[in-house]
């Protein structure tokens, strides 16, 4: 959501997003671990089987929660607007990369591509933005 | 928006840093504000002219007063 660099030290809402986001990332792996396994090696059906294929996502929303509380609680106007922008490659990142797909893949060139891939896909273009965003910072001089 | 936070910060001889914890923001939110890569909304330049005891219209110049 945003990069710490250099000396700079993380300001309370981001103290607040990263004790909200990094639980929630632990969380998932473990879930995705015990729900890919019950899955993959046992019989589940009905109930249990819609359970352990939604459980997997909750953390992922309750990360997502996290973005937008960060967003919200974030005091400091221009690292907000630079996570602001940040989302927003992110957003289009998966917007691009959904069309495109979408067609090579309705023209069977490519196989098809998971609906979950878009939140991983949303953090690599706000991942890509950030470092542009940063390199523009360092590039533009007068840091003191 | 062009402005004189560099000018004015260098006559106190202040640090980013310091105009930074003075303004209750990050170092790199003074560094866009005086590189002109970022223009602060109505409240923080007035957060700005008010520590520096000047009008808001000494510090920021107005795109139109500009030649």
């Amino acid at each position: 959501m945003f990069v710490a660099t250099g000396r700079s030290k993380l300001n309370a809402a981001q103290r607040r997003y990263l004790r909200r986001f990094l639980p929630a990332m632990l969380v998932y792996s473990v879930v995705i671990m015990v729900s890919g396994n019950a899955i993959g090696h046992h019989r589940v059906s009905g109930g249990l089987l819609i359970a352990l294929s939604i459980a997997p996502a909750l953390p992922l929303l309750c990360a997502i929660a996290a973005v937008g509380l960060y967003l919200h609680e974030e005091t400091d106007e221009y690292i907000r607007m630079r996570a602001v922008i940040g989302s927003l490659g992110g957003t289009g990142l998966v917007l691009a990369t959904g069309t495109i797909w979408g067609f090579l893949e309705q023209g069977g060139v490519l196989p098809h591509l998971p609906a979950w891939f878009v939140f991983p896909l949303w953090a690599v273009g706000l991942g890509l933005s950030q470092w542009v965003c940063n390199l523009r910072d360092r590039w533009s001089g007068g840091a003191e | 928006m062009t402005n004189r936070l560099r000018d004015l910060r260098a006559q106190r001889g202040w640090s980013q840093q310091h105009l930074a914890d003075q303004l209750d923001v990050s170092r790199q939110s003074v560094n866009a504000i005086e590189t002109g890569r970022y223009d602060p909304s109505l409240p923080l330049a007035f957060k700005i002219a008010e520590l520096f005891d000047l009008a808001i219209e000494d510090v920021f110049i107005s795109p139109s007063k500009e030649s």
